[in-house]
Formats: C-alpha cells, sequence, structure tokens
C-alpha cells in the first residue's frame, strides 16, 4: 500500500480531480446503478478520512476469527487463494477504453454493447480519466450526453497495480469504497479493469478448480485401493530413522502378522520378516534415514528399501559374509556383524542392490509366497 | 533318562542357576544358540531353540521372535527392562536370567543333554 498511494496522490494532484469509477458485468442492472450512484459520495468522504489506514487492520477480523476447525480450515483456505492470486488473474483485460475525443454518447453504446458501468478514458495510451455510469446518466439528464468526453470524465483516478494480491485489491476496495479499479502494469500501461464481482468469480473459478482436483484425486486413490484390493494386496510403507534402534523390527513384525494372517508357512514368513528387518537397521545403522515400502500380494512379498544415503563405497565389499561398517554404539547392540546383506540375499527370491557413494542405496528383494512360483 | 528331561525348560533352570523373568511354560527345546550377534542369529539359529547371549536390548526380542525363538537366557546376571520383558511375554517368548557366564552356561547345558 505504501507503494502505491503516493503515486495515486501525485497523480490525482497533477491531473486535478474528482472521482473514480469503473465497470463490468454485474448481472442485476438496478444494483449496477444505484451501485455506482451511490458510491462517489461514500469514496470522497471514506478517502479523506480513511487515506492512511493500513492493510492489516483490515485483514485482522478474518484472520482472528476461529470459531471451530472446519470453519477456520475453509477460511484459511479462501484466504490462501486470496493471498496467492494477483489483480491480474482477476482483473478483465484488454479493458474497454475510450480516447478524450469521443462523445458521452459513443461511451454509452460502449457501456451498453460491452455490458460495463464504466470506461477508462485514454489520452496518447496514458490513463486520463474514466466515465462512469453515473456521469453517463447525469449527460442525459443534463443534456449533454452528445458532448466531448474530455470536459466530463472524472480526473481523480485510484488504480491498482496488476501485481497486488487479491488481498490487497478487498482492502483498496474496502478503503476506497468504489465499484472498480482501472489497473496498470509496471510500466503504468493500463492492462485491465476490476471489479469485486471478477475478484469472486476468480476465487470461485480457482476454489471451483482445487475441489476438481481433489475429487479427482480422491478418485484415483480409491482405484488404486480398488486395484489393490483386487490382487489382495497390502502395501506397508515406513519412514526408517537414522539411529533409531528403539523402532528395530516394527515394520517386519507387521508384516509378520499379515503373512501369518494370510496362511503362508512359517518358512517364507520368516525369510520376508528377516529381509524386512535386516533392510531397516542397514537403514538405522549405516545410512541418514530413508523409506522401507513393501507389498504383500497373493504371489509375492516386495521389499524396497530406499536411503539418502551416504551410500556404499564398495557393494561387493558389503555383501561379503562378515564385512562391516558399523560403528560402536551399533556394534554394542549386537548389530554389524557384517551379515546384513548377506542374510537379505540368502533369504530373497529375488534381490537388487544399487548404490553410489555420496548418493543413496537402492534395495529391492522379493519373496515368492507359494514354492513353486519363483520362476515367475 | 536324564537326557530328556534336561531338555525341557523349566528342569534347565536349576542346572544354570537361572531366574525366570516370564512365566514359563513346559516345552521342549530343540537346541541351543549361542551368539551375540543378531544378523547371525538371524541367519543360523533354528527354531525352537534356547537363544544364549549378554545382549538385553529389545531388538533381541525382535530377531527371537522373528525366528520362532522358545526362550532366551541372559547371561551374566543381566536383565533387559521390563518394557522388554513385558514385550516378550507378549509374544510368546520366555526370558531367564543367569549369574553364569555364557561359555560357564553352555558348558553346564551341554552337559546337561541341551545338543
Amino acid at each position: 500500500m505504501s507503494l502505491a498511494v503516493p503515486v495515486e496522490k501525485k497523480k490525482a494532484a497533477a491531473r486535478g480531480g474528482q472521482q473514480a469509477n469503473g465497470h463490468k458485468r454485474f448481472k442485476n442492472a438496478r444494483t449496477r446503478l444505484t451501485g455506482a450512484a451511490r458510491r462517489p459520495a461514500v469514496a470522497a468522504e471514506r478517502t479523506s478520512k480513511t487515506e492512511t489506514a493500513q492493510e492489516p487492520a483490515m485483514l485482522a477480523p478474518a484472520v482472528e476469527k476461529t470459531p471451530n476447525t472446519a470453519e477456520k480450515r475453509q477460511v484459511s483456505f479462501a484466504q490462501m487463494l486470496v493471498f496467492e492470486l494477483r489483480v491480474r488473474d482477476a482483473m478483465t483485460s484488454p479493458p474497454i477504453t475510450a480516447t478524450v475525443t469521443d462523445s458521452l454518447r459513443t461511451i454509452q453504446h460502449l457501456m451498453k454493447a460491452h455490458r460495463v458501468s464504466g470506461v477508462p478514458i485514454l489520452a496518447n495510451d496514458v490513463l486520463v480519466g474514466i466515465v462512469s455510469i453515473e456521469d453517463i446518466i447525469n449527460a442525459l439528464d443534463g443534456g449533454h450526453i452528445n458532448e466531448s468526453v474530455e470536459q466530463w470524465m472524472s480526473r481523480k483516478i485510484v488504480t491498482l497495480r496488476d501485481h497486488f494480491s487479491l488481498v490487497r485489491a478487498v482492502a483498496e476496495f474496502d478503503r476506497h469504497g468504489y465499484g472498480r479499479f482501472p489497473v496498470l502494469d509496471a510500466n503504468n500501461r493500463l492492462v485491465g479493469v476490476i471489479t469485486r464481482g471478477d475478484i469472486t468469480i476468480c476465487l470461485m473459478h480457482h476454489l471451483e478448480r482445487r475441489a476438481e482436483e481433489a475429487v479427482a484425486k480422491e478418485a484415483a486413490l480409491v482405484a488404486t485401493r480398488a486395484a489393490d484390493e483386487k490382487a489382495h494386496r497390502i502395501v506397508i510403507n515406513t519412514d526408517v530413522k537414522s539411529g533409531d534402534f528403539e523402532s528395530a523390527g516394527k515394520l517386519s513384525q507387521r508384516m509378520r502378522e499379515v503373512l501369518r494372517a494370510r496362511g503362508v508357512v512359517p518358512d517364507i514368513l520368516r525369510r520376508a520378516a528377516i529381509i524386512a528387518y535386516e533392510a531397516e537397521t542397514n537403514i538405522i545403522i549405516h545410512s541418514l534415514g530413508g523409506r522401507i515400502n513393501t507389498s504383500i500380494d497373493a504371489v509375492k512379498v516386495r521389499i524396497k528399501a530406499v536411503d539418502r544415503g551416504p551410500g556404499i563405497e564398495n557393494v561387493d565389499l558389503a555383501m561379503q559374509e562378515g564385512w562391516s561398517t558399523a560403528g560402536p554404539l551399533a556394534r554394542e547392540l549386537g548389530f554389524g556383524a557384517g551379515m546384513g546383506l548377506p542374510n537379505i540375499k540368502r533369504c530373497a527370491d529375488e534381490f537388487t542392490i544399487q548404490s553410489e557413494l555420496g548418493g543413496g542405496t537402492r534395495l529391492q528383494a522379493a519373496v515368492f509366497l507359494h514354492k513353486g512360483d519363483t520362476r515367475l | 533318562m536324564k537326557l530328556k528331561s534336561a531338555t525341557k525348560l523349566p528342569a534347565l533352570l536349576t542346572v544354570v542357576e537361572a531366574r525366570p523373568l516370564t512365566d514359563l511354560a513346559e516345552v521342549k527345546l530343540s537346541g541351543c544358540y549361542i551368539s551375540d550377534l543378531l544378523s547371525d542369529v538371524l541367519a543360523n539359529a533354528q527354531p525352537g531353540v534356547l537363544w544364549v547371549t549378554i545382549h538385553i536390548h529389545r531388538n533381541v526380542v525382535s530377531v527371537a521372535s522373528m525366528k520362532d525363538i522358545t526362550a532366551v537366557l541372559f547371561t551374566c546376571g543381566r536383565k533387559p527392562e521390563s518394557a522388554i520383558i513385558a514385550e516378550a511375554a507378549e509374544k510368546g517368548i520366555m526370558l531367564l536370567s543367569t549369574p553364569l557366564t555364557t561359555y560357564e552356561a553352555a558348558g553346564k547345558l551341554w552337559k546337561a543333554g541341551l545338543r
């Protein structure tokens, strides 16, 4: 606000002035008329009184309003949009304009043809005034409708910048009481006109889009779940923290419960659990943290362990039994036998490991739930 | 005859001067495995054995449960925290503690017929 006001003041002072007004597609003509007729007076009054009013004061009620969580969430989502979206996203562009040499009659026809209630006036592509529907009514009333725009237009114009946030625009509407603002870009070129209606439409449009996105996401999720169900697939994903020895074994525990419930024979169950456990403890002992994704379907158990580094210097060495780089704490707890990866490989029907120093390690293993399926 | 009875759990208690930490059931042990390396146990221990270790960390319970190990004997008088004991009880793993060293306990168990 501090950026724009001095500019507006300067402009108003330089051009001498009355009040600004705007235009646009309100469906109800009566609202348009009464709104246009009433606002200039209010605006003039308010402008003098609240020239220095600051935005935060205007925003405060909405921000502080926290009646319940559901409403709070809604408010904050709408607020998020209002902060995210810019005046340029909501404005009507390009604007319907006229020049100083046009007659008020021409403006009247423009308003009718384009269903707008205010027309910015340009002289050599520079915004010099604005004609509102009220000016047209006065012209019809006073019999000067065929005279040129120049002597009857409002010269005091308050403008918004196209990069302003919508929340800023709303604050300006509250502050000045106008129905619409001409919008200038960084080069002071008129690029559009914005009304409260434009803001509402823009917000509703974006809310609708977000809602559609949410619905699509939900549908995709339901589809995945249905596919999982069809394949009797259960997915267990766990984040594994570096050094978290206390949590070791939780993933394999859950996996064993699922497999036992499915009647998987003990030997296969044990092999799958050992892979999960060794993969889990590997991430705990050696990595900066990672994630294990497991999926269990009718055919096999898949275990994918991916960590964020630091990577294994020599994978061939790491695959050798007895070779370990585990630290003293891990060894004190009975880890670091140098048997983790060999154990995984021995238990797995399918096994791959990729690692690069400085990157991460990616281990994938699978156990078939029924003997004889191993060649599938 | 002596051999057979000595492979059952409560009878083995006296052999190694052990105190039970969980409720003990009358079960026959299939053998014994001694290791302080968890991955080694995961790789080589057979189901139904008595595992002798000095580790009292909760990962011992996880590993024992994974390998369907019947009972764990902690040596050198070590005892895990009560939360870990409770976890073992919940998973049906029996825990015992002996003041003997692993070597002494192993010798006595072997001699008693647990092979």
